[in-house]
């Protein structure tokens, strides 16, 4: 009896049925169905400084919050982010932005996020709550080399005007 | 004035009411003595005075004479009747001294009274050309009548009905005589219908003659309609009432309806017409002679008619709903009445309350009940097909079905096995189950079917239950309904299957797959996806179980055969949590099982679950040879007991990893069966010798089955604390990441994404009370009709 | 007393022998099937890769299908190869 077949050696056999439909799926049934497991796992590790829920109707748009890393100048500050997940998720990474006005050298004004593992590095293995734990370590850990916020890449360096930036920034963005 | 004298005394003698005296027939007077005191009068130039004294006095003597003394024969010692249910035979009230004989006495004197007053007038004429205006025969029947009903006497109306009964009575007595069954020897031991007395002293012709001129007599005098109107409609009706319970209780099998009207026509109406007429039997009845109080009668006597009969039936309507479909015409007439006469708010009060006292208590089993609720479905659809009072009507059953814990099991046994509910018939008819947006869609392309909600319904009754799918479901959806959700139905079923595969064991699924493929059809094939694999695991397991014992598969020699039922266990459910350690010589044999099941399929293994299993062991003990097949731990008990005679609880407990108190429970089967005896609390000895006591020759499986009958499966209820932290877990997180939301709103989260498909149902106001428990507990904050999470 | 156990009717699951419980893939149960298949076990196989990885062989056949370049194990990025016994 095969077992553990090689679809490519064993020909088109066994594979032929899934290899075909290769590119964006389009029964979006497989997706939120992981998308559902996802959520399970994520609400029953219920895990601390990071959460995610569904926006709405829609189980492919999320709406996800994070608590800056203690210890960094982000700490005891709440970021919101919207998640939104491709008909090929986890086959291609889902669109992640800040919600909540973030300035950090990898997020631009508009919310956009700089992070490899949401672009080339993406995996199929990555999910939810790994996204939200790398913003979450992206936060005290930005990669300076490309910035998306050239001033506060610049300012990085010095951690306590930073700070002093952020408070300000925070009072300016307070009702958004 | 000896000449007025004269006159005076000629007078009287014309018109003796003028000295009181009403005598019928009267004294013939010779024209000269018309002649003489119309000479006499005219020559005072009284005539027109006389008249109107004649007039007053004819009308006093009605009032204060006639009136009077008919009162005072009826009342005289009219003891007040007890006026009882039961109807006095007809020989009781025929009577000599009875109220029967009373009555035409005293109508008889009435009449002569009324004739002799009669009689006044043309004589009063005779000396009076001018007198025909003022007072006419009509002036002195009102007279009458008023003076009559003004003090009519409250037993008047026993009179009269005792009166019209016997008529009744003598009338009807050809239409039962020839509608009876009875054969004629039989019934001449009977009394006589018609006068209830024997048949050699039967006076029927003479009672007959005696009522009908009593009749014509009233009739005559136009008291009927008047006086007699009232007490007639109440006899009238009793006799209706008698009628449809005499010839239609308990009756179901067959339509009534046009029997009754014929009845009220041919009988009741021609009789009623004989009252009111002088028409006698034997003459033709044509329209024209039925007057018009009996034309009114019979609009009014129909609709009683009806009314008493959709009554009858209703009061009979869970017989009929047991009895259907063969109390279809009962239903059929019932729909008839309910289309003239609303009935509606009576028949679903009626109904609902008959069920809950026949079907809906403790006493009754699930069966039953469902087996009830299924004819009353059945029944009741066929009288209101817009479902409405269905609804209504079974609600409490659904209710009450909900809160007994065996309703699921029941339906899928009802539904995949033959019994009384028929359910197993509906599935095989496997009618598509209708759902809301075709049921939506129908009612606007089938605009010309459309039928408004039966009148009579509380309209919030109406909103309440707003769904049509419901309403126009199959039997086998409102079953389902029951619970609610067919996927919380489809659970159960899992449930049982399960059960029932790894109870029997016997690898033979091909009537749970008949039953699955026509359940596919209804539910659809994602709610039993999951049954679909559980017997795919069967005929699996029955092909790989041929390949391991197929020749040269297990390459060690084996001390017994091992089959087993493989499964795939994320599509099963959860198992409960008993344990049972084998004895190593048995786990190896386990092992080499497993060995060849790995080797047959690659990078697999097998989980043994030892607990579940039937073992067809052979025990030696003296002289007695026993095979029996028995569940696995009760087969490790005994097999430890060959090497070791006496154990202790504990002991054995710990060695097979079985708690103390489950492995009591399994050890009291071999003590049943006199192999192991309590030599003290907690240790249990083997008995070597034969016990005379103890007989056990046949000794099967359905001992072990019985104390084994407990579910291999978690039970549903403890999953439901389990469920609950599930649903928290989800709330807190829709609330940390979309702030505050009102309960609907949760409520709709929930069941998008905590359902997972496991049918997992959670009603708002569950929701609400575990909410507020978490506001109470400060984890929840609520203001403004909306939740958030307390900081 | 003697007791021979002549023949047992017993109750087994089947597991695939791997490292993890779910595919990292689908997330589901190895178990179970991937999000494209009804039935479990020989219609929807597990492959491993010879990094030791596995995967629902329709699940890391659909991944490698849509990596352009190098076809690496989602899991450690090294290239994939299948691990065939």
């Amino acid at each position: 009896m095969a077992q553990n077949i090689s679809p490519e050696q064993s020909g088109a056999g066994g594979s032929s049925k899934h290899s075909d439909d290769s590119l964006p799926v389009k029964d979006n049934h497989a997706v939120s169905k992981r998308l559902h497991k996802e959520l399970m796992n994520l609400m029953m590790a219920n895990e601390k400084g990071i959460s995610a829920f569904p926006d709405g109707e829609n189980i492919f748009k999320w709406v996800g919050t994070i608590a800056g890393p203690i210890n960094t100048v982000y700490a005891s500050q709440t970021y919101r982010l919207s998640l939104d997940f491709p008909n090929s998720y986890p086959y291609a990474a889902p669109v992640v932005k800040f919600l909540t006005p973030c300035f950090h050298p990898n997020v631009d004004l508009q919310g956009a996020i700089c992070l490899d593992i949401l672009k080339d590095k993406w995996s199929a293995l990555y999910d939810v709550r790994t996204i939200l734990l790398s913003i979450q370590s992206l936060l005290g850990e930005p990669n300076n080399e490309s910035p998306l916020n050239a001033q506060a890449a610049m300012m990085w360096n010095d951690q306590k005007e930073y700070k002093k930036y952020l408070d300000a920034f925070y009072e300016k963005h307070k009702d958004t | 004035m000896g000449d007025f004298s004269v006159v005076w005394s000629e007078l009287l003698k014309i018109f003796p009411i003028l000295n009181g005296e009403i005598v019928y027939p009267l004294q013939e007077i010779e024209k000269e003595v018309f002649e003489d005191v119309y000479r006499h009068l005219n020559s005072l130039g009284s005539v027109e005075t006389f008249t109107a004294i004649l007039d007053l006095e004819v009308e006093s003597t009605v009032r204060n004479i006639l009136a009077p003394k008919l009162w005072k024969q009826l009342a005289s010692d009219a003891e007040p009747k007890e006026k009882s249910d039961q109807v006095m035979t007809i020989a009781e009230i025929t009577a000599k001294d009875g109220l029967f004989s009373k009555f035409i006495d005293a109508v008889n004197e009435l009449y002569d009274g009324y004739r002799c007053l009669l009689e006044m007038k043309p004589r009063l004429i005779r000396l009076n050309k001018n007198a025909a205006s003022s007072s006419d025969v009509e002036n002195i029947k009102s007279t009458l009548r008023n003076a009559l009903l003004a003090r009519l006497p409250p037993t008047f109306n026993s009179f009269i009905s005792d009166f019209y009964s016997v008529h009744y009575g003598l009338f009807t007595k050809d239409s039962i005589l020839s509608s009876t069954t009875i054969d004629s020897e039989v019934f001449t031991e009977l009394p006589c219908p018609g006068c209830n007395y024997d048949h050699d002293q039967c006076c029927c012709q003479q009672l007959t003659e005696m009522v009908n001129s009593t009749n014509l007599k009233l009739l005559e005098m136009g008291l009927i309609d008047r006086l007699a109107g009232s007490a007639l409609t109440i006899l009238i009706k009793l006799k209706i009432k008698e009628h449809i319970n005499d010839t239609c209780l308990g009756i179901f099998d067959r339509s009534h309806l046009k029997q009754l009207e014929t009845w009220i026509n041919d009988v009741v109406m021609t009789w009623l017409t004989s009252i009111f007429t002088e028409w006698r039997s034997g003459d033709d009845i044509n329209n024209e002679q039925i007057p018009e109080s009996v034309q009114a009668f019979k609009v009014k006597l129909t609709y009683f008619m009806y009314e008493t009969f959709a009554q009858n039936v209703i009061s009979q309507f869970f017989s009929i709903i047991i009895d259907y479909p063969d109390s279809t015409p009962a239903i059929e007439d019932l729909k008839i009445c309910m289309e003239k006469i609303d009935m509606r708010v009576h028949l679903t009060e009626s109904l609902r309350s008959a069920l809950e006292a026949r079907i809906l208590h403790p006493g009754v089993n699930t069966m039953d009940i469902l087996t009830g609720y299924v004819a009353a479905i059945k029944a009741i659809r066929h009288l209101d097909n817009t479902g409405v009072i269905l609804e209504i009507v079974t609600a409490p059953i659904k209710d009450y079905l909900r809160k007994r814990n065996d309703t699921v099991r029941r339906v899928v046994t009802g539904l995949t096995e033959e019994g009384p509910t028929d359910l197993s018939e509906e599935l095989a008819k496997g009618e598509l189950i209708k759902d809301g947006k075709d049921a939506g869609l129908n009612e606007f392309s089938n605009w010309e079917n459309w039928e408004p909600d039966p009148f009579g319904i509380d309209p919030d009754v109406l909103q309440m239950n707003n769904s049509k799918i419901i309403r126009s479901a199959d039997i086998i959806s409102m079953v389902v309904d029951i619970y609610g959700s067919k996927e919380l139905f489809m659970v159960e079923y899992r449930n049982l299957m399960a059960d029932r595969l790894l109870s029997q064991l016997d690898f033979n699924s091909e009537k749970e797959i008949r039953n699955l493929e026509l359940l596919k059809i209804r539910f659809g094939e994602s709610l039993l996806h999951s049954c679909e694999v559980m017997l795919k695991d069967v005929t699996d397991s029955k092909r790989i179980n041929a390949h391991i014992h197929g020749d040269g598969n297990i390459n060690e020699s084996t001390l017994f055969d091992i089959t087993s039922l493989i499964i795939s266990a994320q599509f099963w459910p959860s198992f409960n949590k008993e344990s049972l350690q084998l004895p190593e010589e048995l786990e190896n044999e386990f092992k080499k099982f497993t060995k060849a099941y790995e080797s047959y399929k690659g990078n697999r293994t097998l989980n043994w679950r030892t607990v579940t299993g039937r073992v067809n062991i052979v025990i030696e003990i003296g002289e007695r040879v026993m095979e029996m097949t028995v569940p696995p731990t009760q087969a490790v008990i005994i097999y430890h007991f060959q090497h070791k005679s006496v154990w202790t609880l504990d002991e054995l407990s710990s060695l097979i990893k079985v708690p103390p108190s489950a492995l009591r429970r399994r050890i009291s089967f071999w003590q049943n069966h006199g192999l192991i005896t309590e030599t003290e609390p907690g240790v249990f000895s083997l008995l070597e010798e034969e016990s005379e006591k103890i007989e056990f020759e046949e000794m099967n499986i359905t001992d072990a089955d019985e104390e084994d009958l407990e579910s291999a499966m978690a039970s549903a209820s403890d999953q439901r604390e389990e469920e609950l932290q599930v649903f928290w877990s989800y709330i807190v997180g829709m609330l940390t990441n979309l702030d505050s939301m009102p309960i609907d709103r949760i409520h709709q989260m929930l069941k998008l994404f905590a359902s997972n498909g496991g049918g997992v149902e959670f009603t708002q106001d569950e929701l609400k009370h575990f909410l507020q428990r978490k506001v109470r507990e400060h984890k929840l904050l609520f203001s403004g009709g909306v939740y958030q999470l307390a900081k | 007393m003697k007791v021979t156990i002549k023949s047992w009717t017993g109750v087994a699951s089947w597991r695939w022998i791997a490292n993890d419980e779910n595919c990292g893939i689908c997330r589901m149960s190895f178990e179970s099937t991937c999000p494209e298949c009804a039935l479990p076990g020989d219609d929807c196989p597990l492959v491993w890769g010879v990094c030791s990885h596995c995967f629902h062989m329709h699940c890391i056949v659909k991944w490698l299908n849509l990596q352009p370049l190098n076809k690496q194990c989602p899991m450690c990025r090294q290239s994939w190869k299948f691990n065939i016994h």
